[in-house]
């Protein structure tokens, strides 16, 4: 698995691929599809697909690729090599999703939530695997959301293929379990050698699972807490946990699209707009004397005071 | 993800972003040093911030790029305020103009460090250091010698022509930089039929005016507008700024021809009396903000708050 | 009135000693006035295309681009260090910084002319029509 070009670039987001094997291209496949990582407040979420033909099923099996959860890491290096080695009809894809796609998207102004983000990434990989000929024929989700829902939404975008969207397809269905041994093993990958775009020196590397109740992830999320700038790009801005540090802890920064409270942004409105008549009428002897455009357009007033 | 967070006042700040005209910090031996200094804004009549360059050779005005939810960071720091402060060269005839009407009222000639004097503004009589000032004097007044001594009288109609040739070259400017004038569609149907190319320079005219009057009294305005022979727009749906339209069409058009009173004993600026009803639904909304502030500030209050 | 006497003077022999340095602005307010690490967190992940900077505050998304001072200007951070206690005293403020560009960023949005900023800058040539000196 090389994870260079995500490397080079951890910022971003990011499709990693195998070689398509050629039997994929010509008989009847199965995809399934799993993410990892995605509740730890730290490092990316990786969006796995594998797919193998539907006569491989048996073969996949017997290779004892199971639900990567129950595996330990070693373990898991373990069957990626295992799934390397049946590349011949055997093929995967990855989309790495970096915390930083993750907090901008999930905090854009028109918010798009991580289920969106997810749906879109799986989608997205489902379509990779049909534009490059993969024989698609069976899809096997694993989901977090409304099963039903999803599986609603695959089975209309992808009509000719035959979608089940799963709670645990991890362990019910190998192809998953596939996936999702890829997803889990780039994912630990990538977070183990992440590279800190920022100047901060040696960084400690002791962070965790990444999870936001583990005492370590925690540790680290305060002793890395910058006052103006919060966090490196390898948190998600967008986690509660790294909000409430950066409220109780850092500066306060207001955006022009911030919540408030319906009272007190009409009184800040209200404030605002007092403050614009009396400024822009200096005491005010000739209230009908209005600011050129020019100047109103461009934001430009004048000073009575510095 | 934007959390409720109530802003702070700015109450500690000291420091200002600017961009300054070379000249303003031209740093030549003089015995004085660049300072900003409170003048009388001759359209407003209020207080406006200006500048003076060393030894007040030169005059500036200040205005300021005040945009909501900014801030800045100039090197390893974070200035809260984001204001854009602009010191850009100043005519100091405009500041003059209002004393030199005053005087002239009383129709006689007289030295004019007499005549540029305020209490209120200690710093105006400094106007008459600037090189310019003197020098350019009679664009705006009739001069007269007599021994050593030279005397002024302010001039209507040196005036006018020197304002024109100002708003002829801000239609050259206006032109060069291609800054939008276009006044909406709606407003031509209001004017007299002209051709295409006339409608054009018509507009860029109008926005002109419009730039100068931002140094003008009302009635200078008025009377630029006549001696520009620009129309009056009397439609409500006309896309000047309000203010103009209001101005226009509050007095009788027998009143704006009358260009003696601007030397007349009567003149001197007052809020119209008559208003029309945008005006009075103006007058209105500004009444009930201030009341809101007044009460905010007021001890009283305060108590009933408890 | 109060503080129409009083003027705040400009040491101009500051210039020579102040700092030329970059000078990044925000589309938002940071409640601080102070240092911050901006070359090790901003300048460090900014990324320059052919139209664009792109970076992220906050988790935000900001575009943004260069903007040079208009010709004949110079960009000045003032700064205050003693300020007076009553608005009738003169001041007197030093340059403590000086650039001739400055990195405007917008959030989400790509960085165009019609940006409020961009537009203000066209104010000193417009000053100088209107300001300028009329001939005979």
């Amino acid at each position: 698995m090389d994870l260079s070009r995500f490397e080079t670039d951890n910022s971003v987001s990011c499709r990693l691929v195998s070689e398509i094997p050629d039997v994929c291209r010509t008989e009847d496949c199965c995809l399934g599809i799993d993410e990892a990582g995605r509740g730890p407040v730290l490092g990316p979420m990786v969006y796995g697909i594998c797919f193998c033909p539907v006569s491989k099923k048996q073969a996949l099996k017997d290779s004892k690729v199971a639900d990567s959860k129950t595996l330990t890491e070693a373990e898991r290096e373990n069957l990626f090599q295992k799934l390397d080695e049946a590349r011949s009809y055997v093929g995967w894809a990855l989309q790495v999703l970096s915390p930083n796609t993750i907090s901008t998207s999930m905090l854009q102004r028109t918010k798009y939530n991580l289920n969106a983000l997810s749906h879109d990434t799986a989608i997205g990989l489902v379509q990779y695997a049909l534009d490059s000929g993969v024989q698609l024929k069976e899809v096997f989700v694993d989901t977090v959301g409304s099963a039903e829902k999803y599986e609603d939404k695959l089975s209309k975008l992808f009509p000719a293929i035959d979608v089940t969207v799963r709670p645990k397809a991890d362990s019910l269905f190998p192809i998953v379990s596939a996936a999702s041994i890829c997803a889990k093993v780039a994912r630990d990958r990538i977070v183990k050698g992440w590279n800190f775009a920022e100047d901060l020196g040696d960084v400690d590397t002791d962070y965790g699972s990444g999870y936001p109740n583990d005492p370590k992830t925690k540790a680290w999320l305060l002793k890395y807490l910058d006052p103006v700038f919060g966090y490196p790009q390898f948190v998600r801005f967008s986690w509660s946990t790294a909000q409430t540090l950066m409220d109780s802890k850092g500066v306060t920064v207001h955006w022009d699209d911030e919540d408030e409270d319906g009272e007190k942004a009409a009184q800040r409105q209200n404030n605002k707009s007092m403050l614009a008549y009396f400024s822009a009428g200096g005491n005010d002897q000739n209230p009908s004397r209005q600011t050129h455009r020019f100047f109103t357009e461009r934001r430009l007033k004048s000073l009575d005071t510095l | 993800m934007a959390t409720k967070k109530k802003r702070t006042p700015n109450v500690q700040n000291n420091s200002w972003v600017v961009i300054a005209a070379d000249s303003s910090i031209d740093s030549q031996k003089h015995e004085s040093e660049p300072a900003f200094v409170r003048l009388r804004n001759p359209s407003t009549d209020a207080t406006s911030l200006y500048m003076l360059s060393s030894g007040d050779v030169q005059l500036f005005e200040v205005k300021a790029f005040e945009e909501d939810f900014h801030s800045w960071f100039v090197g390893q720091t974070v200035q809260r305020d984001g204001r854009l402060l602009f010191v850009t060269p100043m005519d100091p005839l405009y500041l003059m103009m209002p004393y030199l009407i005053k005087s002239g009222k009383e129709g006689k000639f007289q030295p004019v460090d007499q005549v540029v004097v305020d209490e209120e503004f200690p710093a105006c009589s400094r106007l008459l250091r600037c090189t310019r000032s003197l020098a350019s004097l009679h664009h705006i007044a009739e001069e007269k010698e007599v021994g050593k001594q030279r005397f002024h009288r302010y001039s209507h109609e040196k005036t006018m022509t020197w304002l024109k040739k100002k708003v002829e070259r801000a239609v050259c400017v206006l032109k060069a930089r291609n800054i939008s004038v276009g006044e909406r569609v709606k407003s031509r149907t209001y004017i007299r039929v002209k051709s295409e190319s006339d409608y054009h320079d018509e507009d860029y005219l109008r926005y002109a005016h419009g730039l100068i009057s931002e140094y003008l009294s009302e009635d200078l305005s008025k009377a630029l507008l006549k001696h520009l022979q620009l129309p009056e727009l009397t439609s409500p749906k006309e896309s000047e700024p309000p203010s103009k339209k209001r101005k226009l069409s509050d007095k009788p058009v027998e009143a704006e021809e009358d260009y003696t009173k601007f030397n007349s004993a009567d003149f001197a600026r007052k809020p119209p009396k008559k208003m029309t009803a945008a005006q009075k639904s103006l007058a209105k909304a500004d009444k009930t903000g201030m009341k809101t502030m007044s009460s905010f500030f007021s001890p009283k209050a305060k108590a009933e708050k408890k | 009135m109060s503080g129409n006497t009083s003027v705040t003077r400009v040491d101009v022999s500051s210039v020579a000693q102040a700092q030329r340095v970059p000078v990044h602005f925000l589309p938002c307010e940071i409640e601080h006035n102070g240092p911050a690490q901006v070359s090790e967190y901003l300048t460090t992940t900014t990324k320059d295309c052919k139209l664009e900077k792109t970076v992220s505050f906050r988790g935000r998304g900001l575009k943004g681009q260069e903007l040079s001072c208009p010709q004949g200007y110079t960009g000045l951070v003032l700064k205050e260090t003693n300020k007076p206690s009553s608005d009738h005293e003169d001041r007197t403020l030093r340059v403590s910084s000086v650039f001739d560009k400055l990195t405007y960023w917008n959030l989400e949005t790509p960085p165009n002319s019609d940006d409020t900023v961009v537009m203000a800058m066209d104010w000193p040539e417009l000053a100088e029509a209107i300001h300028g000196p009329v001939e005979d």
